[in-house]
């Protein structure tokens, strides 16, 4: 082999523990055989050996350095047979790639999560992050919509997030069941509620494209300007390396140029909600 | 520019003897035209000089149509390309910046292009289609091969462009430096003529400058009428110099297959929640327009449409690109 990192060729990691999240929403805990580390909000191509490989966003703290948690939602073929996979079974990493959340650009901030679905996953990553530094931020607020009690993931996590100091976390489901006693409605009418200030704050929007849009404007509705608002995009990110072409959007390559920008960078942008 | 010259017979010994020590692919003349052929004792006599570009694209040698790119990239033989149009040269270009890229470097594609030597040719007649002057591209190379052979008389007579190409000729015993002129005004004579020729056949096409506020500016009406009889094959896509889009496969063992692609495949973008957002085909048809001669040139340095016009030779639905320019700029 010649000098040089072969881009293509993934690294073996271990499933320790598959935790059932919802009925259709799995996360891998995986220990890489090589060292690995990423930045919150980068992603990873994993493999199930011999059938596919997909992007997903590490839903685990980037400070933990040996271990990796992949939040994965059934929806086709690779993920299905993800989801089958039992601990002891070894899966293919590549990456990490792509630019993720610019943290160090939240210090001082009040920062606004908006989230939907699994898009909890690389949210997840995120409130890890800021949990690290938050002592430099000024509050740290999660707004949540999933389509129904069963289908919210991590319920652990916002009793956590609301035992801790300058964090709140807040729940709405689209349908309740009889047990449901918080709120009903789209994510949106979360934001509705909450204090905030706008000028000294960041909004993160993350979950399904027809969320990030609504969830979009209604931040540009509340007064947020176009680079206060960070979307994370979803694309058929296949390399990952911005060459094979898959995640174009215009002008960019969602897995390299992204899968992270501000709404400023993408507006002019065809088709981004699609 | 240094010429140098060899008797075009002395010339046939020579690559008879280069044959012991790389792999030759050639532009050969064959019962359907012109395509590369690997070359072997019994065929140097049909490499063709002079001619209009072959039917493959040069891209094929650096981007093969499968790869296995788990395994170990080394050339085990270095190879030798001649007969490449400049129009294909040129997209290489793009293929570099792609592929050869700071941050992700193909350890593949570099080794392909670090043991390759390209032997350009100097197209002196056109085809139908060939377009390379409206993007500013010279039907000859004088950049980014290593050397041209040209064909005069019985004397092929070598440019050096490269300095991996004048090391390269340093080992040919028979190449003499040229003293006479009058080969070098034919060389002109014939160039001028060839690129007067597609000028002249390619008037009012619009340049490689302003296709890209055209395209962003054309209306849904005219993808819908030149995508009706888009098969969705990616012949186009398949054949361009500049199309790169490849799909990775996986096979046992943690292998990876890359696989040349086209975004006018349905499902090209498709995610797995099932959005799609060039699942209309005049969405797809307009992206690769688009990504050519609008984003491309916006991220990258070089052109990603060289004017070769196989994408109007290969198209089984009869798409004339240039045409629906045309008709754009009416």
């Amino acid at each position: 082999m010649l000098n040089g990192k072969n881009i293509y060729k993934p690294i073996k990691a271990r499933l320790t523990e598959v935790i059932d999240e919802s009925p259709v929403i799995k996360t891998f805990v995986l220990i890489p055989e090589h060292e690995f580390s990423f930045k919150t909000g980068q992603f990873i191509e994993l493999s199930v050996d011999g059938i596919g490989e997909a992007p997903f966003t590490p839903s685990s703290s980037p400070h933990v350095a040996d271990k990796l948690e992949v939040t994965v939602m059934k929806t086709g073929y690779v993920t299905e047979i993800m989801h089958s996979l039992k601990p002891g079974a070894f899966m293919g990493i590549r990456g990490p790639f792509g630019r993720g959340y610019p943290v160090e650009d939240f210090f001082g901030k009040e920062v606004i999560i908006l989230g939907g679905g699994c898009g909890l996953a690389p949210i997840r990553s995120l409130l890890y992050a800021l949990e690290h530094v938050k002592d430099k931020l000024a509050k740290v607020i999660l707004c949540y919509g999933s389509k129904t009690p069963a289908d919210c993931v991590y319920k652990p996590l916002f009793n956590r997030l609301n035992k801790i100091e300058k964090f709140e976390a807040y729940r709405t489901v689209d349908k309740p069941d009889d047990e449901w006693d918080g709120a009903v409605g789209v994510v949106t009418t979360l934001l509705d509620n909450i204090r905030i200030n706008l000028k000294n704050s960041v909004a993160v929007v993350c979950g399904p494209p027809i969320m990030m849009k609504f969830g979009t404007i209604r931040f540009l509705e509340m007064g947020y300007k176009d680079d206060q608002i960070y979307l994370s995009m979803e694309k058929n990110m296949s390399c990952g390396l911005g060459k094979c072409g898959h995640c174009m959007m215009g002008e960019f390559f969602v897995c390299k140029d992204g899968p992270v920008f501000t709404y400023n960078e993408l507006k002019n942008t065809p088709d981004i909600w699609k | 520019m240094q010429y140098l010259s060899i008797k075009k017979e002395e010339w046939d010994k020579t690559i008879e003897q280069l044959l012991l020590s790389y792999i030759i692919f050639a532009a050969e003349e064959n019962e359907f035209g012109i395509d590369y052929e690997v070359v072997n004792p019994s065929n140097i006599t049909r490499i063709s000089y002079n001619r209009a570009k072959p039917a493959t694209s040069l891209k094929t040698f650096f981007l093969p149509v499968k790869e296995n790119v788990t395994t170990d990239p080394s050339v085990k033989k270095q190879r030798i390309i001649l007969g490449a149009p400049n129009c294909d040269i040129q997209g290489l270009k793009l293929l570099d910046e792609i592929y050869l890229d700071k941050d992700f470097n193909d350890l593949f594609y570099r080794e392909k292009r670090e043991n390759t030597i390209l032997i350009a040719i100097d197209c002196f007649e056109k085809q139908p289609h060939c377009h390379c002057t409206s993007y500013g591209i010279k039907p000859w190379s004088t950049d980014d091969s290593d050397l041209a052979a040209i064909l005069i008389d019985d004397m092929i007579i070598l440019r050096l462009i490269s300095p991996k190409g004048e090391e390269f000729v340093k080992q040919f015993s028979l190449v003499h430096a040229l003293n006479d002129s009058k080969f070098i005004s034919a060389i002109e004579k014939a160039q001028n003529a060839s690129e007067s020729l597609l000028f002249e056949s390619n008037q009012g096409l619009p340049d490689y400058k302003s296709t890209g506020s055209i395209v962003k500016k054309a209306g849904g009406a005219i993808w819908k009428k030149y995508s009706a009889n888009c098969v969705s094959c990616g012949a186009c896509a398949t054949i361009c110099p500049t199309c790169t889009c490849f799909l990775l496969i996986d096979k046992p063992g943690f292998e990876k297959i890359k696989q040349l692609d086209a975004c006018q495949y349905p499902g090209f973008e498709r995610v797995a929640g099932g959005e799609d957002s060039l699942y209309e085909l005049p969405n797809r048809f307009r992206n690769r327009y688009m990504c050519k001669y609008a984003w491309k040139p916006e991220k990258f340095n070089s052109t990603a449409c060289t004017g070769c016009g196989r994408c109007i030779e290969a198209c089984i639905g009869k798409i004339n690109k240039n045409e629906m320019f045309m008709e754009l700029v009416k």
